[in-house]
């Protein structure tokens, strides 16, 4: 008995140890795996990119409904600290989504919706700046990296002003001058023209980036909150970004001219 | 267009949409000038520029500085010499009904020339009834009696192949493997890798890219192009299955390109036809001027300055030109 409880507490000890150098290993592997990098030694991040989240559903935790797949949410701490007055918009919001939500009518989607919305989004990145082309209406984002900020009378945009700044392998994302007609989602989560996103955009790995961003807006929500999602390179052979300018289908069937047509 | 607008201080894209960009840079670009906070920068005033004739650029060698991969480094905001796309074919002359009577226009020969340069006549080589077409739409742009007769433009579609060449100036950035293209209305990704068109299915209004450098003159085959951007306010246009060889032949000190495109559509037309853009660069040393030039110089100290662009956005500001909503009918 003693000899046998003896060997499997080996047993146990030796796998444990096994799975912990195994662990160590991999994450030494991760880090000094090769991720792309510019001429001058920051992260690449170009490429083209989509959650598998089902975020743009609900960034809050839900069960399953008939117009949204269940979720554990994507909310730091699970819940959208908003005020009370903002609280009662975000029902009203929820309860007439389906007619409600900007991107019914293909509206540019803002940030950070337009990074987890499921559609892809290519990076095209040089030192000085990031071109961020997104499928869904092919709008385009820029980030400027040339150490410039916000300016002082900028218009109310809806992808916003987006200054960025690395802080190690991190891209620090800071925008403002938000418009107040995007929502975060399609569960009518929004926010006012005061918004302020701060993300962080890291490398997992060379096909992987950890997004994470801290959303503020002092006239909706109490305090600041954090989400997260995780981006994937889109690696399928000659898989390219198709425009989508889907606002146009309204009116697209009366060109061009048609030679049968009177 | 401009003054269809009033001119505030606080503007937001939404009320404005693109007119708005163009008065806010135009705002931005006074303030700038009363301030005297900036240099002078050589400027060229402003509007939409009259060249009435542009030199000729053949293919060759390029001797320019190139890109750390290898392409004539030709990245920077540009925008067209003659004329916007009021007229396709007498660019000068503006778009159909805009002229009074009492102010005729003078002989063509003092006008900028077609964009047509083959056929020599300079006329789009239109089988009869799409000509017919053409005159149709030129008879009812300034009062627009149905859909088909709206400018798509005007309702903030994307400018397409060729017109977003004439619309207002843009941008080309070039990345390893890419030459991207941001205009005012759309973005067109070039593709600089041998990698397959999209199937014929899929039907785009700036179509799919692929193309490549010969010396200065970058070549591009565009297919998948849907054919509903029209090519002006003066109605010309291509069908779905017409077929666009490209060539962006560049000036070897990098300050002028001619964009040349030959249009091939047996449905459409009685021959192929090329049409011919000219381009000058614009850089931190010109003063935005709220059409050619978009974009805002923003000062650095103890370093040389920098050019933001502004978003582009129009269907959601409810903001297409020429008096047409976006959302209205006509």
């Amino acid at each position: 008995m003693n000899i046998h409880s003896s060997r499997a507490g080996t047993k146990i000890v030796c796998t444990a140890g096994v799975l912990l150098a195994s662990l160590l290993l991999s994450s030494v592997a991760v880090a000094v795996e090769k991720i792309p990098r510019l001429s001058n030694g920051k992260p690449d991040f170009s490429g083209i990119w989509q959650t598998t989240s089902v975020a743009d559903f609900d960034l809050e935790p839900h069960s399953g409904r008939k117009d949204a797949p269940p979720s554990a949410g994507i909310v730091e701490g699970g819940v959208i600290p908003y005020l009370p007055k903002a609280l009662e918009q975000k029902k009203k919001n929820f309860a007439e989504r389906d007619k409600l939500d900007p991107r019914l009518k293909c509206f540019t989607l803002g940030v950070p919706r337009s990074v987890y919305y499921p559609e892809a989004f290519q990076i095209f990145q040089r030192p000085d700046d990031l071109r961020i082309v997104h499928e869904f209406g092919h709008s385009v984002r820029t980030v400027y990296t040339n150490g410039t900020w916000h300016p002082e009378d900028s218009q109310d945009l809806w992808l916003g002003d987006s200054r960025g700044k690395w802080e190690g392998d991190t891209l620090v994302v800071d925008s403002t001058n938000f418009i107040d007609e995007t929502w975060f989602d399609r569960a009518g989560n929004f926010h006012s023209d005061a918004l302020h996103v701060i993300e962080r955009w890291t490398y997992l790995d060379a096909n992987t980036i950890d997004y994470k961003a801290t959303i503020e807006d002092k006239q909706v929500f109490s305090r600041p909150w954090n989400i997260e999602v995780i981006l994937y390179r889109h690696r399928e052979k000659n898989f390219q970004l198709i425009e989508n300018y889907c606002f146009t289908a309204d009116y697209d069937e009366f060109y061009p001219p048609k030679k049968d047509a009177k | 267009m401009i003054g269809h607008y009033s001119m505030r201080q606080k503007v937001t894209t939404r009320q404005t949409g693109i007119c708005g960009l163009i008065v806010t840079t135009i705002l931005l670009a006074a303030s700038a000038s009363a301030q005297d906070a900036t240099p002078a920068r050589q400027g060229n005033g402003g509007g939409v520029p009259r060249e009435k004739s542009y030199p000729k650029l053949v293919s060759g060698k390029w001797t320019g500085p190139r890109t750390a991969d290898g392409q004539p480094d030709i990245s920077g905001h540009w925008s067209n010499t003659i004329s916007n796309h009021s007229n396709f074919t007498d660019p000068g002359a503006g778009a159909p009904g805009d002229r009074p009577a009492n102010r005729p226009l003078g002989p063509r020969s003092e006008r900028a020339p077609s964009r047509v340069t083959d056929p020599a006549d300079g006329q789009v080589p239109f089988q009869p009834w799409a000509a017919d077409k053409v005159k149709e739409f030129q008879a009812h742009f300034a009062n627009p009696t149905r859909d088909d007769y709206i400018e798509p433009l005007a309702r903030c579609a994307p400018a397409g192949v060729p017109k977003s060449f004439y619309w207002h100036g843009y941008e080309v950035a070039q990345y390893p493997g890419y030459v991207v293209l941001f205009f005012s209305s759309g973005t067109r990704i070039i593709h600089l890798d041998n990698t397959p068109h999209l199937p014929a299915s899929i039907s785009l209004w700036n179509g799919d890219s692929r193309g490549h450098w010969e010396g200065n003159t970058l070549v591009v085959d565009v297919t998948n192009v849907n054919g509903k951007a029209l090519f002006g306010r003066t109605g010309e246009f291509a069908g779905p299955n017409a077929h666009y060889a490209e060539r962006y032949i560049f000036q070897n000190d990098g300050k002028r390109f001619n964009y040349e495109v030959t249009i091939t559509d047996p449905e459409v037309y009685t021959r192929p036809f090329t049409v011919t853009v000219p381009a000058r660069k614009y850089t931190v040393a010109d003063q935005p001027d709220g059409w050619n030039f978009e974009t805002r110089v923003v000062e650095r100290p103890g370093k040389s300055p920098v050019l933001d662009r502004d978003e582009r956005i129009c269907t959601e500001n409810n903001g297409g030109f020429g008096g047409v909503s976006v959302v209205g009918k006509y």
